[in-house]
């Protein structure tokens, strides 16, 4: 770069900083590492996506960006704190169905408002629910699922990830819609329910796709139904619960980034773009697909409007299963 | 037999490499470093040494995670032999009679014994898994919610044999233990219990608080009490006889690293409290067939032995469900499942015939960890050693500062730190009362375990309790445990007696 071209950029750039201070905020940020927040241990799966696409943003704005885990209490305790952090761009989170739909409809503790208290940036990816059952379950398919848990209502048994959880409310959607009645038993989080439906001490469980993918494909568990309103490429085969009847029903487990409530435009927008970009680089695509997960986008608008349906939605459920968490 | 030989060559090779050596080295010596820090077991060191192993090939991270895990396993050993700190639930066993033989003087064989038994117990873990693991692992499939309730009580039932004292007190100590369990949100209906609006409870007390609030702080709070002249003194006084263990005690140690061996392996494939169960039982057996179980409590080096192999044995054996089935047994294991994870490698039954390299060339390092583990800390023995002549004036501030750290890393809690210090506080009543903690921390361990699982067993039977003694597993432990009740009773509860008559009261 010559020099004389070296100048005038940076008279242009003295023009410009004296005329628009809040785009010299944005070319100025980031100037120190940014925070992103957690809600949940290391090694879970929204540890993963968050540390997947963390690197990458990392790069992309020359700052690092710190991975914060901050675990517990259903992924509430990390959220508040980012709900309460200073609003600059310098704390970020990683938000889910579970920390800005479920919990605070279903928990009547939670201190934070996932409407009010957030910027939302964009979402990055999204894991779908899948419906699988114990091999020795006499169904191979949605429909004769159904007509086996009619035939004897209250008998058979489902795992779910706890009380509350996405695996939970998932399959008390379908228990609804298809008016059956199969019995909840909770266990501690998705390992221990996997193991369950693996020993057949239940007969069904609807996973989240990373944690139940690697038994289907070994064929230790059926795959009977995937709960977003597109088949999963990670299994083609398997029909979603939508067109097995069910016109309508989706559940899935999103994954987005969220900043506090006042961060600048200037740095949402900057954010935005970076994460849309990650989000949809095919390589990271791939990543995702390994783990049964997809990559996915949208606008702050429509991560609103996403919120307040699913708000509406799971919290329907919940006061029809009569579930309340404090 | 010959595909095992091939499996094995090509783990050796795999993990003989000048690279992944030094992986294996550099997690067993960060694990030591770290498992030594009080407050610092497997599951925290993992956590934040986890993002660090990101950038390195797979069997690569791998193996130093799993080196990590070994020596923050076995450093935590080292923290509760010297200093009364179990790092981690299946060390509490370990203060019991490791800390005794070190106010001895002999923390040097206490240490040494640790490291050869776990030695010893992870050769034979790391065998069992190469040759018995996938069938292993279905046995862990065979357990469901009414084997672990009949499982936990027989555990339970066996924790008041740890008790050297008064078995009135023991027993209270392990309904204390119990309610400390509840706290925090209840599986079944998801409703908190004593959390008192902190969202800091809602995941329940942490183990790490309670332990090393009523180990580790309130023995602290006693010495103060004796000044610091009369406290040093029983460190040093009585004098280091030997650095490494004896003849003697290493004839008395055999069968229990044996036994513990043999323990450690059984339950260490079973999710859930494998480890724990392993080292507490291992404990209870070694004080049932000891020729001296009056010396159980005071310094016995089988009381080390046994539950050190047992304990490693179990940790070894964790790996196999989740290798073989990709179900973590515990949160390490479900951290280690994340790392294969963000490896782009897909956790599950599939790991072993698809990347046969990575499954044995991690297990061939789990044999080479443990034989650096024991090679780098038979030298430091000695180290260790010299730190407990370090004045307390000096030891133990510096212990409660890395203490503080090490709690509130945990979490990122600061109510861990006050909770830790409520625990204290309470360890130092009960030492005054002549309250053992253990039995209230096995409690503490197995009680949420319990309720969790009687629960869930009748949700499932709707009702029926009788589930617990048609299946044939559940049926076993409960048999056991009425057994282990019979044994307990009639004879113990005359021996002690004696016991006590003929024993001035242990200061």
């Amino acid at each position: 770069m010559s020099q004389a071209i070296k100048s005038a950029l940076a008279i242009f750039a003295v023009t410009v900083t004296a005329a628009l201070p809040l785009a010299v905020a944005a070319q100025s940020y980031p100037n120190k590492p940014i925070r992103l927040i957690v809600a949940f241990p290391a090694g879970g799966s929204t540890d993963i996506v968050a540390r997947l696409v963390a690197q990458r943003l990392g790069e992309r704005l020359g700052q690092q960006v710190i991975v914060d885990n901050r675990g517990g209490a259903g992924g509430t305790i990390g959220t508040e704190i980012a709900a309460r952090a200073a609003a600059d761009g310098y704390t970020l989170t990683m938000g889910t169905t579970s920390t800005h739909v479920i919990a605070p409809a279903a928990y009547t503790t939670v201190k934070y408002d996932p409407v009010k208290d957030f910027e939302p940036i964009t979402l990055v990816a999204s894991t779908p629910y899948l419906l699988v059952l114990h091999p020795g379950v006499k169904a191979n398919n949605l429909k004769e699922f159904i007509a086996l848990v009619k035939s004897q209502p209250g008998k058979l048994n489902y795992a779910s990830a706890g009380t509350g959880s996405t695996t939970h409310l998932a399959m008390e959607m379908l228990n609804r819609a298809a008016s059956m009645d199969i019995v909840h038993v909770p266990f501690n989080g998705n390992g221990p329910a996997g193991t369950a439906a693996l020993g057949g001490q239940v007969q069904a469980l609807f996973g989240s796709m990373p944690a139940v993918l690697p038994h289907a494909q070994a064929a230790r568990l059926r795959p009977i139904a995937v709960g977003t309103s597109k088949r999963s490429p990670a299994l083609p085969n398997v029909p979603t619960v939508a067109e097995s009847g069910f016109p309508g029903f989706e559940v899935s487990l999103w994954l987005g980034f969220f900043a506090p409530k006042g961060t600048p435009k200037v740095v949402l927008d900057r954010l935005q773009k970076e994460l849309t970009d990650i989000a949809n680089n095919a390589e990271m695509k791939a990543a995702f697909e390994k783990n049964g997960a997809s990559g996915v986008t949208n606008t702050p608008a429509e991560m609103r409007m996403l919120m307040k349906e699913e708000l509406d939605k799971y919290g329907k459920v919940i006061k029809a299963a009569g579930i309340q968490l404090k | 037999m010959e595909e095992l030989f091939a499996n094995l060559s090509l783990g050796f090779e795999t993990a003989v490499s000048l690279q992944n050596l030094t992986y294996c080295f550099i997690g067993v010596f960060v694990g030591t470093l770290v498992g030594v820090l009080p407050g610092i077991g497997p599951l925290a060191a993992i956590a934040m040494l986890l993002p660090a192993t990101f950038n390195l090939p797979p069997v690569g991270a791998l193996i130093m995670l799993a080196g990590i895990y070994y020596g923050t396993q076995y450093g935590g050993s080292t923290t509760a032999i010297l200093v009364n700190l179990p790092g981690e639930s299946a060390s509490v066993v370990t203060c019991m009679d490791g800390h005794a033989m070190a106010k001895n003087g002999r923390a040097g064989p206490a240490l040494a014994i640790a490291a050869v038994g776990s030695f010893f117990a992870g050769t034979v873990g790391t065998i069992l898994i190469a040759v018995f693991g996938p069938p292993l692992a279905e046995v862990a499939l065979k357990f469901g919610a009414p084997e672990y309730f009949s499982l936990m009580t027989m555990g339970l039932i066996a924790s008041a044999v740890l008790a050297s004292g008064s078995m009135l007190k023991a027993i209270a100590m392990i309904f204390l233990g119990l309610i400390f369990g509840i706290v925090g949100t209840d599986v079944n209906s998801g409703m908190s219990r004593f959390t008192f609006g902190a969202s800091g409870l809602a995941d329940g007390l942490s183990f790490v608080v309670v332990a090393m609030g009523l180990f580790g702080f309130g023995e602290i709070l006693s010495n103060l009490e004796k000044g610091e002249e009369a406290s040093s003194r029983d460190l040093l006084n009585a004098k280091l006889t030997h650095l490494y263990p004896t003849w003697e005690d290493m004839k008395l140690s055999a069968g229990a690293i044996l036994r513990g061996t043999a323990i450690g392996a059984f339950f260490g494939t079973l999710p859930g409290a494998g480890p724990t169960i392993s080292a507490f039982s291992a404990y209870a057996l070694e004080k049932k067939v000891a020729k001296n179980p009056e010396q159980f409590g005071k310094g016995a080096i089988q009381g080390v032995a046994g539950p050190e192999s047992a304990n490693n044995a179990a940790a070894q054996c964790a790996f196999i469900p989740t290798l073989t089935l990709g179900i973590p047994g515990s949160g390490t294991m479900a951290l280690m499942l994340g790392a294969l994870t963000i490896q782009g490698i897909a956790p599950g039954p599939q790991v072993m015939t698809q990347r046969p390299e990575l499954f044995w060339g991690l297990i061939a390092s789990m044999w080479i960890g443990n034989a650096m583990l024991v090679i780098l800390n038979l030298p430091l023995v000695g180290l260790w050693v010299k730190l407990l002549r370090v004045p307390y004036r000096l030891l133990f501030p510096a212990i409660l500062t890395f203490m503080a750290i090490g709690v509130y890393s945990v979490n990122n809690l600061d109510l861990d730190i006050y909770l830790t210090v409520f625990f204290g506080l309470m360890g130092y009543v009960f030492l005054k009362l002549k309250c053992e903690p253990a039995p209230l921390i096995l409690a503490f361990v197995l009680g949420p375990l319990m309720e969790e699982n009687l629960r869930r067993a009748l949700l499932i039977s709707r009702g029926d309790p009788l589930v617990f003694f048609t299946r044939p597993i559940s049926a076993t432990f409960l048999i056991l445990t009425i057994l282990l009740l019979i044994v307990m009773i009639l004879p113990a509860v005359r021996k002690k007696r004696e016991v006590a008559y003929q024993e001035p009261p242990a200061a």
